[in-house]
């Protein structure tokens, strides 16, 4: 697939160098994380907002990611409440979109001769973003190392043209590439000191976030705050501002998460809310497609422009 | 005529493994009938399936349709022609809507009338000309229930598609189908052979795509290859498997070249029930779970790669690495659980919605215990235990275990109530239930779960009716349909002597603080009839048996069935035709007249011996037969009854019924009416059809 040869992929700062040169090299924007908690890489604007419209697009990132439900207080070797996902978004979907990616694991050091490399269907739905897409988890010798998504509507927008979404499970991928059986144990990297561990980095961290997720969050100061984001949203989407009014509906449903994780919401409550959070990311949608329209699609081809 | 062979393959991206064998069969099935159509019938149709491609080889099709007549009618020649003999306005405009000149119709005098006519000899077309057309409309007719498009094109297909093969005998067919062109070219396995095949000949393909691409086309070949190879590595294994044919056409759509991996397990995982380990390792994983010989699940799974690994360790231990984590996390929920014991769950039911207006699972609960206590009362089965299982039986919806494998629920209810030391029949009753699941499936075994079973259903059934979401189409979201077949089942199949109105009526009763349901109870009831008359049709037995005694709505099915099977083996006695025949001739004649349903015979009355015999027999057989009917002895009664033929066939032959004389007439009409109400009790037998 690749004529270059495999980098040294033994740490885990080594494997997202590797996929940010690889997607680099496909012509992507490198983009930063998103500085807000989010629950997936597909939450960056970078992805959401920009997977909207006709203007072609192609970005790869790292995305620290948070789901408060799946912390286990670091005593699970395989659940974390916060993780990091890499998100590849490439708009429109190339024909070669599969090979692309399998081009990546083979930059991983992935032999596709000795590994079982496998696209089985999984089709995504992100109730809160009002956005659905058809694709594949992607097994590695059985175990599911990535997400791969044709965007068909996001926002409640209709994709045209589609987006073509990847996600990495870092972790994952790590710890087959390492032979490890725990997140902690990975090799983040080597340095004078010595190696220094996922643990070393972030096992206190899932401890104490797991406390506050499960048992010290205030519900009733995070249900108003949910409904002062709802607020701020909607009146950030009639003021034709949806870069900022999007930051909210990421408050919202980050908020949300965490109530759940508190199990403050009961399970038909539970459906209202995410119509609540959908309602504004469908609000977001149009108004960023407007605004990008009043702009006169920059990123489009000239002469696709007119 | 002359025929080729033809091969269509539509290559695309990994379609979805649960749909692969339909959409395979309907692109054969849609792609036959259109040739058909036009007079272009091939011989046989292969129907090839992977997960990258859809494809048939449809054999000695005819290469071109015949010339064929057009032939169309116009104007009656009445109205052809006006005053003057010229044509008139009708005559010309059919002319103008067939394209020619008046002067090119014909006339044809037929015995009904006189037409103008157009005919036309219509060349017949090319396979090679209608090919392209046949296979794009029926793609688009493909059941997909979610289509998709992708990159900037506005095609829609399951998952995109990549390349398409169209030939006919050797020579591939130009054409563009969903954004890619037709040629002679297939590609195999993506990673052993991803480059590409040329296809020499349509009937070489399979041969080819497995010599050179590895890749087994053949979807039941491939199956078959499958099934062997996991057969033959839990034999070596010393084990055996069971192995489910959803599990298996799943992974045979997975797969293009089925090579399997046999991986193992920690045994101390083996203390998590095995019904959790067996869930994870088919469901999630799509391996196959080995046993030994007593059942017990052994810590090796199998599972079938895509690939013949340059090193299958790395592959066996990929696999092995993703079930470790799963497995703790179950044994991790199945620790957690035990800590408290089941009862305790009880109250947490209450913040479970079951449906907005029929309240918490809390109160659904409440309802099976009354439900299922009543039932028990009737029964005779012990009340204490039903209401203990009752209580208990949703409570480990609340647990770890089933929130992580809901397929669970019953099952880890049952292991969590024999840890507490329930009553052995509480703790089945808990799992059982929930049974029969699906089709065929087992029944409750006991009658503490029968009552359950029932009680659970019923309090569904009225309760989803009441709320207006019955059933309809193929939408039956609360699975309605399989819950009033496990009703009939259960209550057919385990001879339980209860009444359905009376269980509907206790099950509206406890819903009535909740909704009203009177008004759907005979609803409910007719639904439940209607799935009776499917479950008898299931059986093969005629449907004009089934309604012979569904008709009156024996609301106790226990007795309805036994009607039935009677009634379906009296079919054998050679009286039972001409039996069924004299009851419709008796029910054709009192629809006519107006007699009075009480009417008695009067003996004095009878002016001939065929009556006189008739009355007698009839007589002698009632006081035999009906201690028979009344202990459900229906096929002996009925085989009695047959007795009563030769004085049937000898009344009908001998005595005129409608006579002038009203009360003779009245006598023989309350003496027919007797004779068809006694074959009543079991069935009406006007309504068995003659063959």
């Amino acid at each position: 697939m690749s004529d270059q040869a495999a980098d040294d992929v033994s740490t885990f700062q080594d494997i997202i160098r590797t996929l940010q040169n690889y997607w680099s090299e496909q012509g992507c924007v490198i983009m930063q994380p998103l500085d807000m908690e989010v629950g997936a890489g597909t939450f960056h604007p970078a992805t959401f907002l920009r997977a909207i419209g006709p203007e072609p697009w192609r970005t790869a990132y790292v995305q620290p990611s948070r789901r408060p439900s799946d912390g286990r207080y670091g005593d699970n070797p395989n659940r974390l409440q916060h993780y990091f996902q890499f998100q590849v978004l490439i708009k429109p979907s190339p024909d070669d979109f599969q090979n692309l990616y399998l081009g990546s694991l083979e930059q991983l050091g992935f032999d596709t001769l000795v590994h079982d490399v496998r696209f089985v269907e999984d089709n995504w739905e992100a109730p809160t973003l009002g956005a659905w897409g058809l694709g594949w988890e992607v097994w590695l010798n059985g175990m599911e190392v990535s997400q791969f998504t044709y965007f068909q509507q996001v926002g409640g927008v209709e994709c045209s043209p589609v987006s073509g979404e990847i996600t990495y499970g870092i972790e994952r991928l790590a710890m087959n590439i390492q032979g490890v059986d725990s997140i902690y144990d990975l090799i983040w990297t080597r340095g004078p000191q010595g190696i220094v561990t996922y643990g070393d980095i972030y096992h206190q961290n899932e401890v104490e976030q797991s406390s506050y997720n499960f048992e010290l969050a205030d519900s009733a100061e995070l249900f108003h705050w949910f409904d002062v984001c709802e607020q701020q949203g909607q009146i950030l989407i009639d003021k034709k501002l949806p870069l900022p009014a999007y930051e909210q509906v990421i408050k919202a449903s980050h908020t949300f998460n965490l109530l759940d994780a508190r199990h403050a919401i009961s399970v038909t409550e539970r459906q209202r809310f995410i119509l609540r959070v959908r309602t504004l990311s469908r609000g977001v949608a149009r108004a960023y497609l407007e605004s990008r329209e009043a702009l006169g699609f920059p990123l489009l081809a000239p002469e696709a422009r007119s | 005529m002359s025929t080729a062979d033809c091969l269509i393959e539509l290559g695309t991206e990994e379609l979805p493994p649960r749909s692969l064998k339909t959409l395979s069969q309907s692109f054969a099935e849609l792609t036959r009938r259109a040739l058909e159509d036009c007079g272009l019938t091939p011989s046989s149709v292969q129907v090839f399936a992977t997960p990258r491609r859809l494809a048939m080889l449809l054999r000695d099709v005819p290469t071109r349709q015949s010339d064929r007549l057009v032939v169309k009618r116009g104007p009656a020649l009445a109205v052809a022609f006006d005053a003057e003999g010229k044509p008139s306005k009708a005559a010309l405009g059919f002319a103008k809507s067939c394209g020619v000149s008046f002067d090119a119709l014909t006339q044809k005098a037929t015995d009904k009338g006189s037409w103008l006519y157009f005919e036309k000899s219509e060349a017949g077309l090319g396979l090679r000309q209608i090919l392209p057309g046949v296979v794009s409309t029926a793609l688009t007719r493909l059941p997909i229930p979610k289509r998709m498009r992708w990159g900037t094109r506005s095609d829609e297909f399951v998952r995109p598609v990549k390349w398409l093969l169209m030939m006919i005998g050797s020579e591939p067919v130009d054409a563009e189908i969903l954004g890619v062109r037709g040629g002679a070219v297939s590609y195999g396995h993506r990673f052993h052979a991803p480059g590409e095949i040329s296809i020499t000949r349509a009937t070489d393909y399979e041969s080819l795509l497995r010599t050179k691409g590895w890749v087994v086309a053949d979807f039941d070949l491939r199956k078959s290859i499958i099934r062997d190879l996991v057969e033959e590595n839990a034999g070596k294994l010393g084990g055996i498997v069971q192995i489910e044919e959803p599990l298996l056409d799943e992974v045979t759509a997975l797969v293009e070249y089925p090579v399997a991996v046999c991986g193992a397990f920690d045994e101390e995982f083996l203390d998590i029930p095995q019904e959790a380990l067996v869930m994870t390792m088919q469901d999630n994983q799509k391996y196959f779970a080995v046993f030994d010989q007593t059942g017990k699940l052994m810590p090796h799974f199998i599972a079938i790669a895509n690939i013949d690994s340059r090193h299958p360790e790395v592959v066996v231990a990929g696999n092995e690495r993703v079930i470790r984590p799963r497995f703790s996390d179950a044994g991790f929920f199945y620790r957690q659980d035990q800590k408290q014991p089941l009862a305790k769950l009880l109250p947490r039911l209450d913040a479970v919605v079951f449906q907005e207006q029929l309240g918490s699972l809390g109160d659904k609960t409440r309802r099976i215990t009354g439900l299922a206590i009543y039932i028990a009362s009737r029964l005779g089965a012990d009340e204490d235990q039903v209401r203990r299982a009752a209580e208990l039986c949703k409570c480990d919806l609340m647990t770890g275990m089933v929130g992580e494998f809901p397929k669970l629920q019953g099952v880890m209810g049952r292991y969590y109530a024999r840890h507490d030391h329930e009553p052995e029949k509480v703790s089945n009753a808990i799992e059982q239930h929930y049974w029969p699941r699906f089709a065929g499936d087992e029944l409750p075994q006991s009658d503490v779960a029968q009552c359950l079973a029932l009680a659970d259903r019923l309090d569904s059934l009225i309760g989803i009716f009441a709320i207006g979401e019955k059933p309809s189409g193929v939408k039956d979201p609360f699975a309605l349909r399989r819950a009033a077949l496990a009703v009939v089942r259960i209550l057919v199949e385990k001879s339980l002597p209860l009444d359905l109105g009376d269980l509907c009526a206790m099950a509206r009763q406890g819903l009535a603080h909740k909704i009203d349901a009177s008004s759907v109870e005979t609803e409910v009831i007719d639904y439940i009839f209607g799935r009776l008359r499917t479950y008898y049709q299931e059986q093969e037995i005629n449907f004009d048996i089934v309604d012979a005694v569904v008709v009156d709505k024996p609301s106790v099915l226990r007795d309805c069935d036994r009607k039935i099977q009677a009634l379906n083996q009296f079919q054998s006695n050679t009286a039972a035709l001409a039996l069924a025949a004299a009851n419709k001739r008796i029910v054709n004649i009192l629809k006519k007249q107006k007699l009075d349903p009480s009417a008695e015979v009067n003996p004095s009355r009878f002016e001939l011996a065929a009556e006189k015999q008739l009355f007698e027999q009839l007589n002698t057989l009632r006081a035999r037969v009906e201690p028979m009917f009344d202990e459900g002895q229906y096929l002996q009664g009925l085989n009695e009854l047959a007795g009563l033929r030769p004085a049937v066939d000898q009344f009908f032959d001998e005595v005129m019924v409608m006579v002038d004389d009203e009360s003779l007439k009245n006598n023989r009409l309350a003496l027919l009416q007797q004779l068809f109400r006694c074959f009543r009790q079991v069935a009406d037998f006007s309504r068995i059809q003659s063959k």
